[in-house]
């Protein structure tokens, strides 16, 4: 494995970010492609919208697992699903 | 001649979401003639997942018209989600196309799953390594076939149903380096091709509605995190109020149902 930074200062923010994406799209446990990866100072902040709160909690959970020194906070949303209240008319 | 057709892309169905849509699809029969799935109607393509999308959208009062998006063709199960859908009285097209009878007319639907490449410009070339050309001889064979299939329809109005993007209007919102996995202009060009009326699709999750075709064909993009609601609801005809004609870039007008 070959070290980027000093031995105990982690892989650098961007592999992690790669990693997390790649994370969240492969593994069979969440499937997800919309989720944002984005640093704020020394955590990391997931975006995005999924289909329901069990698989927002996947997520974190998955991501804690793999990541557990770097600090996560979620501002996953579950999209709506109610019937639309307005049409478009297409002449 | 007014056809009501509702459409949602990407609703990415596991047990987990069964029943979160089926209220709002209850009411379909007094708003649409049609629904229209723009594929990713799973997370992996399993049959098991496929099971999950034929109770939520099966045994509707309307015609259910679906493509296959890429999630539903991560596991290799493709003939048996067709066949979970095709039970559960979905169409499936792929590379062809279905004429339905509508209060307001035939309406024809052609559709393909459709692929990546790029738009005009900054797109892939047919050119260099086998795997080069034979991603995008995967993209041009499948709008090669969706232009066939649109071509091919005899009805009142026509509409291509794809899972990729024809158009990047609809990207924006997306990262402008990941667009050639979005979409491709071939689709728009098959769209172009034909007398068609509105081009649906999904796939760009963080994309945005509206755009149209370079020969001026409305494009929408209809992916579940898109719309943030069920279903959205076009109302597609050549004799409408002028009152209630919304001019583009307007959200729409208020539901003339309820
Ligand atoms: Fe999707
Ligand atoms: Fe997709």
């Amino acid at each position: 494995m070959t070290h980027h930074r000093d031995i105990g200062a982690g892989p650098p923010d961007e592999y992690v970010e790669a990693e997390i994406q790649r994370l969240l799209v492969e593994d069979p446990a969440v499937a997800e492609q919309g989720i944002t990866v984005v640093r704020r100072e020394r955590a990391l902040v997931l975006y995005g919208e999924v289909e329901s709160p069990h698989r927002r909690e996947e997520i974190l959970r998955l991501v804690s697992e793999r990541f557990p020194d770097v600090p996560v906070t979620s501002d996953i949303g579950v999209i709506r699903a109610q019937a639309p209240t307005e049409i478009e008319q297409l002449p | 001649m007014v056809i009501r057709i509702a459409a949602v892309g990407d609703v990415h169905l596991d047990e987990d979401v069964v029943g979160r849509f089926r209220p709002a699809l209850e009411e379909l029969p007094e708003c649409a003639d049609v629904l229209l799935l723009a594929g990713d109607l799973t997370r992996h393509g399993t049959e098991a997942e496929a099971r999950c999308v034929a109770e939520e959208f099966g045994g509707l009062a309307v015609p259910v018209v679906t493509v296959l998006g890429n999630h539903d063709h991560q596991c290799d199960q493709v003939p048996q989600v067709v066949k979970v859908l095709e039970d559960a009285g979905i169409t499936v097209l792929e590379g062809n196309g279905v004429v339905l009878d509508c209060a307001g007319g035939r309406l024809g639907i052609a559709g393909v799953k459709g692929f990546g490449g790029g738009f005009a410009g900054r797109c892939a070339s047919d050119f260099g390594e086998p795997e080069m050309k034979a991603f995008v001889r995967t993209t041009t064979d499948s709008a090669d076939r969706l232009g066939a299939a649109l071509r091919s329809l005899d009805c009142d109005m026509l509409v291509a149903l794809t899972h990729y993007s024809p158009v990047p209007d609809t990207l924006a919102g997306e990262p402008l380096e990941i667009y050639p996995f979005l979409g491709s202009y071939q689709l728009g060009q098959a769209i172009d091709s034909a007398p068609t009326a509105l081009a649906v699709h999904g796939h760009a999750h963080a994309g945005t509605e509206r755009g149209t075709t370079p020969g001026g064909v409305r494009v929408r993009n209809v992916a579940h995190p898109v719309i943030k609601q069920a279903y959205s609801v076009f109302h597609v005809g050549d004799q409408l109020d002028t009152d209630q004609v919304s001019p583009i870039g307007q959200s729409g007008s208020q539901r003339s149902w309820s």
